[in-house]
């Protein structure tokens, strides 16, 4: 039990940061005529203005921040209360613990504090977020709602005790090589090319036209990569009891679990740029949380990490394959007529407990499911493939981005492998 | 037998086919489709374009429709169904063939459905669920007893095989 307690003072000030862009945007928009016509005085304004926005935010942050408070209760649950017209309280059951987390948001991040989340086994009202603690407090709360949950979940033995997560770095990406991944993609690179291609071009002709374009061309691509490098900033897998534990994220901090049986399906993904680095995209078909669709989980297991790295990430997922010993069926030659440019990469493997299949020429996958979650087997032949003796087999998995399409095999072995696969599936499901 | 065909070879015995009535359903539909066509033809009789036209429309409208007449003919014919000791196979196709095997405990739910000319004909179709969308299993053209036998068989041995997620 913990006497009740409020989260940092420094906490109002840096909730009602956001004040100022909406002032910097207004000085770069509309005001800009303003400041044309009327000078320096309307900086002032807008300036002083957002400043009286600052204080007025902080002041209201202030006052929730006052009367909002936590502490652990005799029974061992986490409360907080909050609220200044309504009061609130909340009541998370430690013993039903599911994870605590210390992340550090950008803001908070630069006044050296973090914020806590903790999360409880359940649907709704199971999540609070705790902003924010200095770093020695949030460490100490950290350990002592660990301990009461091991206190007070007396059901569980002690060796089951599934909070007691030290993390375990599998793997993370720097920096520079997520920024170089992201400019190293086909339609990113070709389309800076081209606006370097049209500047020049503008810059020779003295046109005014291409420069629209080019904030076209040029724009669109920066704003995917800065969006997809702010989102999988600091993206770093760790091992907990649970499964695989993901977080990524620099301005908003992401945590997910991914327990290894509900993986369905992972796909190895190599873009043709990447390849002389040899990166490659760990992608994941996850099957949805009960009841609840929106939690399906990420479908990203590692954004772009060296083979071998990532290859030790599927091992974690599914330790019977060795992603690199797949006894690969390759597509016969009269493939080339149906595939002129993939066809050496198309292949099939089965093992006792996995279905993998290649396919993609400029993006290299392999996508591997184990026989215990393929939903059903199919074979097809289009018109095109019955005359050159080729047909397809798709193994169906659960929804998500990993397809395993072994296309344009040889017709004479396609019912055999088919038949196969299914009698693995039956001799995986039977096992308890 | 060729060796197109031993790809989509029965499992045992031979497929089950599916009704007649199939074809009968799929060519009201397709005769009900024709009505517009038929307004159409008389759209370009009351205009006034070249005679020609119209005649040129008649016959690209009798060709079509004879054409999807035997389509459906071929099409219905290529359907099949076979029970297993594990799992239902389905055939289907004739320009794009497919054979979809399911396995009983792969099966979250069984269907079954009749639109209208499919009751007024006494027809009815199975279609089985996994967790995968992309399984395509559906046996149209089955008589509503033989479909609710064939769905309650199908239930049955997938609660009993049922192994979930």
């Amino acid at each position: 039990m913990t006497d009740p307690r409020r989260t940092h003072a420094l906490t109002p000030l840096i909730q009602a940061v956001p004040a100022f862009p909406v002032a910097f945007v207004f000085l770069l928009g509309p005001g800009r005529e303003l400041i044309a016509s009327r000078g320096l005085g309307v900086i002032a304004l807008t300036l002083g203005g957002a400043l009286l926005g600052y204080l007025g935010l902080a002041a209201v942050s202030w006052l929730l921040w006052s009367r909002r408070t936590f502490w652990i209760d005799t029974d061992g649950d986490l409360r907080v209360d909050s609220g200044v017209v309504e009061r609130s309280s909340r009541r998370l059951q430690l013993s039903r613990l599911q994870s605590v987390d210390i992340v550090a948001p950008f803001l908070a991040r630069l006044a050296g504090l973090v914020e806590v989340r903790v999360e409880v086994a359940g649907t709704s009202g199971s999540h609070v977020v705790l902003r924010y603690l200095s770093r020695a407090d949030a460490d100490l709360l950290r350990r002592m709602i660990l301990e009461f949950a091991r206190r007070t979940a007396d059901d569980v033995a002690p060796e089951e005790e599934p909070w007691v997560n030290e993390p375990d770095l599998l793997a993370s990406v720097p920096q520079g090589r997520l920024m170089g991944s992201l400019l190293l993609r086909s339609v990113t690179a070709t389309l800076l090319l081209l606006s370097v291609l049209l500047l020049v071009f503008t810059a020779a002709t003295q046109g005014g036209a291409g420069l629209v374009l080019v904030l076209i061309t040029g724009g669109l691509p920066i704003l995917s990569v800065v969006g997809e490098f702010l989102s999988n900033y600091g993206f770093r897998v760790d091992r907990s009891r649970e499964g695989l534990r993901i977080r990524q994220g620099l301005l908003s901090t992401k945590t997910r679990t991914i327990p290894a049986e509900r993986v369905h399906a992972v796909a190895v993904v190599s873009p043709l740029l990447w390849r002389r680095r040899g990166w490659v995209r760990v992608t994941v078909t996850i099957a949805g949380v009960e009841g609840d669709a929106s939690r399906s989980g990420p479908e990203v297991l590692i954004p772009v990490a060296p083979r071998a790295e990532a290859l030790a990430l599927i091992a974690e997922v599914l330790p019977s394959v060795d992603v690199e010993a797949l006894p690969f069926v390759r597509a016969p030659r009269a493939s080339r007529w149906r595939s002129p440019f993939a066809w050496r990469a198309l292949a099939v493997a089965i093992t006792p407990d996995v279905i993998a299949a290649r396919y993609g020429r400029m993006t290299a996958t392999t996508a591997i499911a184990p026989h215990s979650h393929v939903q059903s087997v199919r074979v097809t032949q289009g018109a095109w493939e019955r005359r050159l003796g080729l047909a397809s087999l798709h193994a169906d998995t659960a929804p998500g981005p990993v397809h395993v399409v072994a296309r344009h095999l040889d017709q004479a072995l396609v019912r055999p492998l088919a038949d196969q696969e299914i009698a693995l599936v039956h001799r995986v499901r039977r096992m308890p | 037998m060729d060796s197109v065909d031993a790809v989509f070879v029965p499992p045992a015995a031979a497929w089950m086919p599916v009704s007649r009535k199939l074809a009968t359903a799929r060519r009201i539909t397709l005769s009900l489709g024709y009505i517009l066509v038929a307004v159409g033809g008389g759209v370009i009789a009351w205009s006034p374009l070249p005679r020609w036209w119209l005649v040129g429309y008649l016959i690209a409208a009798v060709v079509v429709y004879v054409w999807a007449w035997w389509v459906i003919g071929r099409r219905v014919a290529a359907y099949g169904y076979a029970e297993r000791a594990d799992d239902l196979i389905v055939v289907s196709g004739i320009l794009v063939r497919r054979l979809v095997i399911v396995p009983y405990g792969r099966m979250q739910m069984v269907d079954l459905r009749a639109g209208p000319i499919d009751r007024w004909l006494g027809i009815a179709t199975v279609q089985l669920h996994t967790a995968a969308a992309t399984t395509d299993a559906a046996i149209p053209g089955l008589t509503p007893l033989e479909a609710a036998a064939l769905r309650d068989r199908l239930a049955a041995r997938g609660e009993a095989r049922s192994a979930g997620l």
